[in-house]
């Protein structure tokens, strides 16, 4: 711990001093993790969730090594049409994540901060934009974004268009579920398709689109498959696996590789040993710093988190024949798109299927739409026979923690639900 | 029953909603607390978000309708249609951008509704009353100040309206609503009614939440606008992205300012808000009735802990200087302190040509001929102390603030604090009692560190629990002490940069003791600062010397 202590330590003060200094550093540090990924990864993980560290880890380290084939990205864009045009994504969330994981989010957030941005905006935003204002994380080739889900992305991503002065393409998701509303979004990714030719010279080719499309479905195919099996299995876990999914079945949906995640999946839920402990379904993002929350979670056979809702955020059900309008019916049709209502029962079917003896809304700090529902959430949840913790904190800002208060409350509710320990 | 509907958002389809008969009434009032909404909703919900559940709980509003103009509104409609309160609720969903696709699907919005209005109430659109229904709105003319960022509530904007020497225009979030500026089309029927009606909701002055907000520039490069108070609220983020870059651009003074929609909240602007009249329009030193003392200048700083005199003679020399503790009362710790200062001077009160009074009981003090804030007053006795300092950073118990002044001692911005003690020497006082030692070890305790410890949390209850932690773990106390010093020194740079600082620096108020803070707090700006003995006096000196104008 203390040397990634020491490695955020100088990767935040180079950032005050010389920029590439501290890119370099950065890449060079997850270069690093990249090889113990590789040759000394979690034993106690499976096989998928280690090949699946390594396609994040890889995911985050191809924008620092070739910024000019990547665009930036919002976490719910739909990424297909980037591999098409082959640029890869380069995610705001996620890189919020990895620079906090390498405890250097510190110095970013407070440089924001003192340029005026709010304290209380999201901290996956202020991060990046932090480190971005301090020319640290380098300049893609152009932005890709939307409101679906977050609307601070209305003004970060527009932001960074700025400051990086490249083009950025917004996609308008309306928020009420019909036909009308997925040919609206079906055009504007339409125009998105343009967008990128022009700016990257290369052609989408609708076939190859399609086939791409076929894959998303067989992947999240795939993936609900895995979550109904693992309801009577138990699968270890730490607290970035769920979160790695989460990433990876959004930003690297419709690859080859993500597909094969899912397979692996499939693979190793047959050969799971029987479930044991009290499993918890988890709403938004999960703080994978938290001491608290990693010694009660974190590769327990008594307790750990069986899903993760960002995992979970749209239904196979489109037809890949019909490209366009299929990644906008997954768009407008998402669990966190329009009222809350929709996103609470995504969660709630979800954890029943994985199998869950209660959730988790975990109150980001900063995330409004999270944070405006909790209430509601909880009383949902309840009438439904799961039980729900409202745990506030902070995915990435280790200064909204409060551990003490974290431990205790997840302690008392891990004490009050069933599961197999109870029985 | 009250039949009004009520709307909070300048996309919403006033005109429409009388069309069909309804009386539309803005709802923009600042509830006194959170009572209701916080058994509804999560306490970081933006405040106006809170205000909007407080008044439907409260049963003051049956019909509203909303626009989903950001996740906190969408979650507030999710509530406020669990809850059952209202006899009519409806959020119309409002594209993020001004094309034609976006027009076509906005027409749809709002033919839906129509049909779900006109169903509720049993009317039907009449034409005549829409197109009645639009009128010229009215603006500020000539030199004014104006209102940005996100809403402001009614009370917090009759109190900007009475405290500033200019007019005031309310371009804020839901104001500045043009639609009325152009007639419907003669003849036309309903649905090319709705089509153009769309186009005139969507082409007005953006917002911070539509994507293209270029078309704000017009909202501050007016030729008659003299000043900005820029506001924000606590959670509602969109309008900080503005700010940021309005702070660094603006031609005119700019005020920031940010509450958190409670009546409460705005009582505490209110310094803030004169100090920045104060830059605005120069401290008059006129007055009706003159005293006839022996040239003598008297300047009364009260604080929250304590209460400080300065008198000038003739010359604005220093006769004396008292610092007292405030006690009971703001005007009892005035009076006792300034017959104490008379008496150290071997002055009576008869002697003395002007008072002025400065700090936050000053209003409460009868005795003064003027009341000035103690951001003007710290200003220009810093000058007085040192003509070179042109940044200020005051750190009391209660507030942080930092002063940028010219080469004359005015104040050219400043900023404070939130509300909230991070920063402030109440912040370092509960740590210190945290870690069982007063004020003066701590102040000394910091310089020898070994290990640097970063104290992530500012909040000072999250903070205290590190350091419990830390003391646990067995780290040395000047290692604590040095991480929380520099906790303290981030967010006070970072005030230093909102401000624009720039050298020379002077530390004010009763932190600039702190040996150990005043050194990591130089490391982190790089730079000396200068601590005056008389420091502590600025205030005081300050409204002496504006006394001495009165002459």
């Amino acid at each position: 711990m203390q040397v990634v202590d020491t490695f955020g330590r100088f990767v935040e003060r180079y950032g005050e001093t010389d920029s590439r200094k501290a890119r370099r550093l950065l890449k060079t540090g997850w270069e690093m993790q990249r090889m113990r990924l590789q040759l000394r990864p979690e034993q106690r993980l499976f096989a998928s969730d280690k090949f699946q560290a390594r396609l994040m880890m890889d995911a985050m380290l191809y924008p620092l090594k070739h910024p000019d084939e990547s665009a930036l990205v919002s976490v719910f864009t739909p990424c297909e049409l980037l591999q098409e045009v082959g640029l890869h994504p380069y995610n705001v969330e996620g890189f919020s994540c990895y620079l906090s994981a390498s405890h250097a989010e510190r110095g970013f957030l407070q440089h924001a901060e003192g340029e005026g941005i709010s304290e209380t905006l999201c901290s996956y935003h202020k991060t990046f934009l932090g480190a971005a204002q301090r020319g640290v994380l380098p300049k893609p080739r152009c932005i890709v974004y939307t409101n679906l889900a977050c609307d601070a992305n209305l003004v970060t991503f527009r932001r960074l268009s700025e400051l990086y002065g490249v083009p950025a393409f917004a996609i308008d998701v309306p928020m009420q579920q019909n036909e009308a509303n997925v040919a609206y979004v079906a055009d504007t990714l339409r125009q998105m398709s343009e967008f990128l030719q022009k700016h990257t010279g290369k052609t989408v080719d609708e076939d190859r689109l399609r086939k791409r499309l076929r894959r998303s479905k067989r992947t999240l195919e795939n993936f609900q498959s895995f979550q109904r099996a693992r309801a009577d299995r138990y699968i270890p876990s730490d607290l970035v696996t769920p979160l790695y999914s989460g990433m990876t079945l959004n930003l690297l949906l419709g690859t080859p590789e993500e597909e094969q995640y899912t397979q692996m999946l499939l693979d190793d839920v047959e050969n799971a040993p029987a479930a044991q402990g009290k499993r918890l379904y988890w709403m938004h993002t999960i703080p994978f710093w938290s001491e608290a929350v990693r010694e009660q979670l974190c590769f327990r056979k008594e307790a750990q988190i069986v899903g993760c809702e960002l995992a979970q955020v749209c239904e196979p059900d489109f037809d890949p024949e019909k490209p366009y309008e299929a990644m906008a019916k997954r768009m407008v049709y998402h669990a966190l798109n329009g009222t809350v209502s929709r996103r609470i029962e995504a969660g709630i079917r979800h954890a029943k299927e994985a199998g869950a003896d209660g959730a988790v809304w975990f109150c980001h700090w900063g995330c409004k739409h999270t944070l405006g529902s909790a209430r509601l959430a909880k009383k949902k949840f309840e009438e439904q026979g799961l039980p729900l913790l409202i745990l506030d904190g902070d995915g990435c800002d280790r200064s909204h923690g409060g551990e003490g208060q974290t431990a205790t409350r997840l302690g008392a509710f891990l004490e009050m639900i069933g599961g197999a320990v109870n029985e | 029953m009250n039949d009004q509907v009520y709307y909070v958002c300048k996309y919403t389809p006033v005109e429409l909603l009388k069309a069909f008969g309804a009386e539309c009434v803005h709802l923009n009032a600042m509830p006194k607390n959170f009572e209701f909404a916080e058994q509804l909703a999560h306490p970081n919900l933006c405040g106006f978000g809170k205000a909007l559940l407080e008044a439907v709980m409260s049963g003051s509003v049956r019909r509203l309708v909303l626009v989903n103009c950001c996740d906190t509104i969408r979650s507030v409609y999710d509530v406020l249609q669990d809850s059952g309160k209202l006899d009519f609720l409806y959020l119309v969903d409002m594209l993020h951008s001004d094309t034609l696709c976006s027009r076509e699907r906005t027409a749809v919005q709002l033919k839906g509704l129509a049909k779900a209005y006109g169903e509720f109430c049993h009317t039907e659109f009449d034409a005549e009353k829409f197109r009645n229904a639009f009128a010229a709105p009215e603006r500020v003319r000539g030199p004014h100040l104006a209102v940005l960022g996100a809403r402001m509530g009614t009370e917090l904007f009759e109190m900007v309206q009475t405290t500033m020497p200019l007019p005031v225009e309310n371009a804020s979030c839901v104001n500045h609503r043009s639609v009325g500026e152009v007639q419907p089309p003669a003849e036309a029927d309903f649905d090319v009614l709705m089509e153009w009606y769309a186009g005139e909701l969507l082409r007005q002055v953006p917002c911070m939440r539509m994507m293209d907000y270029t078309g704000r520039k017009q909202l501050y490069n007016d030729p008659d606008l003299k000043g900005i108070i820029y506001h924000t609220v606590k959670f509602c983020d969109f309008y900080s992205f503005e700010y940021a870059q309005l702070k660094q651009h603006a031609a005119v003074p700019l005020l920031k300012i940010e509450s958190d929609y409670t009546v409460q909240s705005s009582g505490q602007l209110l310094t803030r808000l004169e100090a920045f009249a104060e830059s605005i329009a120069p401290v008059s030193c006129e007055r009706g009735e003159k005293r006839m003392g022996k040239g003598y200048y008297a300047g009364i700083d009260s604080g929250s802990t304590s209460t400080d005199v300065v008198i000038l003679d003739q010359n604005r020399e220093i006769v004396t200087g008292i610092i007292l503790p405030t006690g009971a009362g703001a005007a009892i710790g005035a009076e006792r302190a300034l017959e104490e200062a008379l008496s150290d001077a071997g002055l009576h009160r008869d002697d003395l040509d002007a008072i002025v009074t400065t700090g936050y009981g000053r209003t409460a003090i009868e005795d003064g001929d003027k009341s000035i804030t103690e951001i003007t007053c710290h200003a220009r006795g810093t000058h007085y102390l040192d003509p070179n300092v042109r940044t200020v950073v005051d750190i009391g118990g209660q507030d942080s603030k930092v002063i940028r002044l010219d080469e004359t001692g005015a104040v050219i911005n400043f900023v404070m604090n939130d509300k909230c003690a991070a920063g402030t020497g109440r912040f370092l006082e509960m740590m210190a009692k945290t870690m069982e030692m007063d004020l003066d070890e701590m102040s000394v305790t910091g310089l020898n560190y070994k290990e640097d410890i970063t104290i992530s949390s500012m909040c000072t209850v999250f903070a205290e629990s590190e350091v419990v932690s830390l003391i646990a773990q067995n780290k040395a106390s000047d290692d604590i002490v040095h991480g929380l010093n520099k906790a303290v020194a981030a967010k006070t740079a970072a005030l230093v940069k909102r401000v624009g600082g720039e050298e020379t620096y002077m530390m004010t108020g009763g932190v600039s003791k702190n040996k150990g803070l005043v050194k990591t707090l130089e490391e982190k700006l790089g730079t000396a600062l200068v601590i005056s003995d008389r420091a502590q006096l600025c205030g005081a000196l300050g409204a002496a010397l504006f006394a001495a104008d009165m002459a």
